[in-house]
């Protein structure tokens, strides 16, 4: 099936984004894993951030799809954090546990200047 | 002796989706076209769209397993400031399949590796709305969904959009 989750990826000093952009659905599987490995491979990554400021929807097949990012980046010695999900994802986010493993930020702005520091 | 009569239940709409991967969405749609209409708080919209969500793909995918042409009845029901929407396929009762997950999900294990990182379907119906019940007649199984229109006085993080 096609997907209807798109991905952009950007590399900043230790850190790389991925921007995903519609649906996060059991089609996302690809998308999803294909933007992780662009985002670690070939640099010093230590934190990946996941903004869904443009995500319209995320079932419990994508949340399985986020758990298996997040599994794969703890293996790897990486902190995963989010940036840009609607209050009713923070809750779903909270009560899955999975904001226990990754920390939250409103927006992709703070996140990036947290993780960067205030000259980025 | 003063007696106060319940509201009864007025069927706001029904309708059906074939058995086809993605059309979780058609009942999401018209779900929420429905209740918002009879009046539902956006932060209980949203909850009430990821439980419907979650049920039709199990009717599509478990129930009916995916054949388009056995169809996933939705039916919404209003009785005073409750919205019940039920969801029916033609799977009967659930059998035992092997690979199902039959523990509550938890993250910490599934991080882990000793269970799968799916199986988060039922607990997310569980988790938004206010009631959930399955009942089964004959070959029909049907999830029912309940949703106060607006939060109990007192109830935190409820309105939240």
């Amino acid at each position: 099936m096609t997907s209807r989750c798109d991905a952009t990826t950007r590399t900043m000093p230790g850190a790389a984004v991925i921007e995903l952009t519609g649906e996060v659905d059991g089609t996302a599987a690809d998308v999803l894993t294909a933007a992780y490995q662009a985002a670690v491979t070939g640099t010093d990554v230590g934190v990946v951030v996941l903004d869904f400021a443009s995500v319209v929807y995320i079932n419990s097949t994508g949340i399985a799809l986020i758990v298996s990012i997040l599994a794969r980046a703890r293996a790897e010695r990486r902190k995963v954090v989010a940036s840009g999900l609607s209050a009713h994802y923070r809750e779903i986010f909270d009560i899955t546990r999975l904001s226990d493993f990754i920390e939250l930020f409103p927006d992709l702005d703070h996140a990036v200047s947290q993780l960067t520091g205030p000259a980025a | 002796m003063t007696s106060i009569a319940q509201p009864a239940p007025r069927r706001l709409d029904a309708f059906a989706v074939a058995s086809e991967p993605g059309n979780e969405r058609l009942a999401i749609s018209r779900v929420a076209e429905t209740a918002s209409s009879a009046g539902i708080s956006a932060g209980r919209l949203e909850r009430l769209k990821t439980a419907v969500a979650e049920a039709t793909m199990n009717a599509i995918e478990h129930g009916n397993k995916n054949q388009a042409e056995i169809p996933v009845d939705v039916e919404i029901i209003q009785t005073g400031d409750e919205i019940t929407v039920a969801i029916s396929d033609q799977g009967g009762a659930p059998t035992q399949d092997p690979a199902a997950d039959t523990e509550e999900p938890d993250l910490v294990k599934k991080l882990a590796g000793a269970q799968r990182p799916r199986g988060w379907g039922l607990f997310l119906i569980r988790n938004m709305v206010d009631a959930m019940e399955v009942t089964i007649d004959g070959q029909r199984h049907t999830v029912w969904l309940t949703m106060r229109t607006s939060a109990p006085e007192g109830a935190e993080h409820d309105e939240q959009v």
